[in-house]
């Protein structure tokens, strides 16, 4: 009886509601489209393309001024024979395993906890873009961020004494309108960049038709980085 | 199709958080609870008087909490940066909500020592400039005191919440350790008061108030062994990480430090002076000592074994 009263109550409502909000409409609709419009930036890494050379990490040294020996962004080796080196996979310097690499970056998540436990608010997401960056102007260094991120993707830069996350380049190309630099610098387009929520952008598409997978989605973190894996039974 | 896909390798190497922050944990923990027990024995039987046992962890309140701040000061990559922690606040961390405590109490505790010290800094004229401050103060002592007892309560638990939030590791990440670390931080505060009560300001050994906390003692470790318990099992019959963090108690150098300093010093050692040695021994000033230096020697085991072990086991 009572749940019939309450819908009856709520259906009321509603016609009240959009009495008085239909007028109005104008205005919220702009902020939908505004919503809408705010960009979910994405970078798909294709297993399947990446050979291992490294160049994305040498571009994004140097596009991000980092020092000696710090990345933003590394490369794993997972399995197959490079010159001199035995298969991580088998141990073998000489095997069949597939060549297989995988880059190490900042996630950049969408529930980024490295920004939640930040105590001065230096890891923060850019307003515009949502991107997470840093604002080394007031990070304290308490590394407090670094235990937090599930995929210890972040450092401490030793030009600055603060921490440093991969941050699609933000302040270097994107300011610019470019591409990120490991982007811009991959041969094999095993790097792909772009606006998720722009339904003509290419990550777009490439999303929809291929497979990825995103890492340690147990932790809740929703990684706007996607992983498009070799799929072979075997290695 | 998620979770095909793993890397190993991360951009940092070793412990984000090392020893200094195991010392900050230990020294806030002993700094909250030595104040916890005092002031509940204090309201508890309605003293009005400065007790030893009041002078000792006053005392030991405000030296380790500001000892703790230098560690925390010293571990920050660059600490001329600290003063950023104190200017910028994010509500959403729990360092940041730390920081707005301690700021209430380490203020605080000054104050207590005031309080409690005030016939010997009447005693000494070079101290005389503080007497007005204290006469100002004294209107409000209990209202402070009662705040002072919510904020070191705050202080044992914030370590706790501290390091629970970094979610990468199962040891650390538990909702129980927060418990854990006021029940380990109450005993060595305790400890910590009751010798310095004696050594310091000649309370008797076999003082009322000191049996009352001989005797609050006990069921304090049972509970502290029991979040250890609940902490273990729940790795142990957790997910395919948390088993894998189990190993911190089965093996390797910080399963040593656990069994040794945690278990045997912290918890078996009072035992076996207290209730397995001679009546004579048991009842004797040595037997007091050793059996307070244990119980903190474990202490800051099991925040070396927390933050270490810890750490070294990431999902
Ligand atoms: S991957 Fe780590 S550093 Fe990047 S957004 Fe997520 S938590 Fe932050
Ligand atoms: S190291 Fe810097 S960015 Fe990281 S949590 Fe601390 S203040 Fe924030």
């Amino acid at each position: 009886m009572s749940e019939n009263i309450e819908r009856r109550r709520f259906l009321k409502g509603i016609g009240a509601a959009s009495l008085i909000m239909g007028p109005m409409g104008c205005t919220s609709v702009k902020e939908d489209s505004n919503n809408a419009n705010k960009p979910h930036y994405v970078m798909v890494f294709d297993q399947n393309k990446c050979t291992g050379c490294g160049e994305c990490k040498q571009a994004c040294n140097a596009a991000n001024n980092l020092p000696e020996g710090v990345s933003k962004c590394l490369m794993e080796h997972q399995s197959g024979g490079v010159e001199g080196q035995a298969c991580p996979h088998c141990g073998k310097e000489e095997c069949n395993c597939e060549r297989k690499f995988v880059r190490v970056s900042c996630q950049q998540c969408k529930n980024a906890p490295c920004v939640t436990v930040c105590p001065t608010g230096a890891a923060h997401k850019d307003p515009e873009t949502g991107i997470v960056t840093m604002d080394d102007s007031k990070c304290a260094g308490c590394k407090y961020c670094i235990g937090a991120c599930p995929y210890n993707a972040r450092f401490i830069n030793e030009n600055t004494d603060v921490a440093d996350n991969c941050d699609f380049c933000l302040t270097s190309k994107l300011a610019k309108g470019e591409l990120p630099a490991c982007v811009q610098q991959c041969k094999y387009d095993a790097l792909v960049f772009g606006d998720s929520n722009d339904p003509n952008s290419y990550v777009n598409k490439l999303l929809a038709v291929k497979d990825s997978v995103r890492m340690k989605p147990q932790f809740g973190t929703e990684p706007s980085l996607r992983y498009i894996p070799v799929v072979k039974l075997g290695v | 199709m998620d979770g095909s896909m793993e890397f190993t390798m991360g951009l940092s190497e070793g412990v984000a958080w090392p020893w200094p922050i195991a010392v900050y944990l230990f020294l806030a923990g002993i700094s909250g609870g030595a104040l916890v027990v005092a002031l509940a024995i204090r309201f508890f039987k309605g003293q009005t008087a400065n007790t030893p046992l009041y002078k000792a962890a006053a005392l030991i309140s405000f030296v380790t909490i500001s000892l703790g701040m230098l560690c925390l000061v010293l571990d920050l990559t660059n600490p001329l940066f600290f003063w950023r922690i104190l200017v910028f606040y994010n509500f959403t961390s729990v360092m940041s909500l730390g920081v707005i405590a301690l700021c209430a109490y380490i203020p605080l505790t000054a104050v207590l020592c005031l309080y409690a010290f005030e016939d010997e800094i009447k005693a000494i004229p070079a101290l005389s400039i503080l007497l007005p401050v204290i006469k100002l103060l004294k209107p409000i002592r209990r209202p402070l005191e009662i705040l002072t007892l919510i904020l070191a309560v705050s202080v044992c638990a914030y370590t706790g919440f501290l390091i629970s939030a970094l979610i990468r590791f199962p040891l650390i990440n538990t909702a129980v350790l927060p418990a854990l670390f006021i029940a380990s931080g109450v005993s060595a505060g305790a400890a910590a008061s009751k010798m310095v009560s004696v050594l310091v300001f000649k309370e008797d050994i076999h003082s009322s108030e000191l049996k009352l906390l001989h005797g609050a003692e006990w069921p304090i470790m049972i509970a502290e062994i029991l979040f250890i318990v609940m902490i273990a099992m729940s790795l142990a019959t957790g997910n395919e990480g948390a088993q894998s963090a189990f190993a911190a108690f089965t093996s390797g150098v910080w399963a040593n430090l656990f069994w040794v300093g945690v278990v045997g010093v912290g918890f078996l050692g009072p035992i076996l002076v207290n209730f397995f040695t001679g009546k004579t021994f048991s009842h004797s000033a040595k037997a007091f000592y050793l059996s307070g230096v244990c119980v903190i020697s474990g202490m800051m085991c099991l925040r070396l074994f927390i933050l270490y072990a810890g750490q070294t086991y990431a999902i």
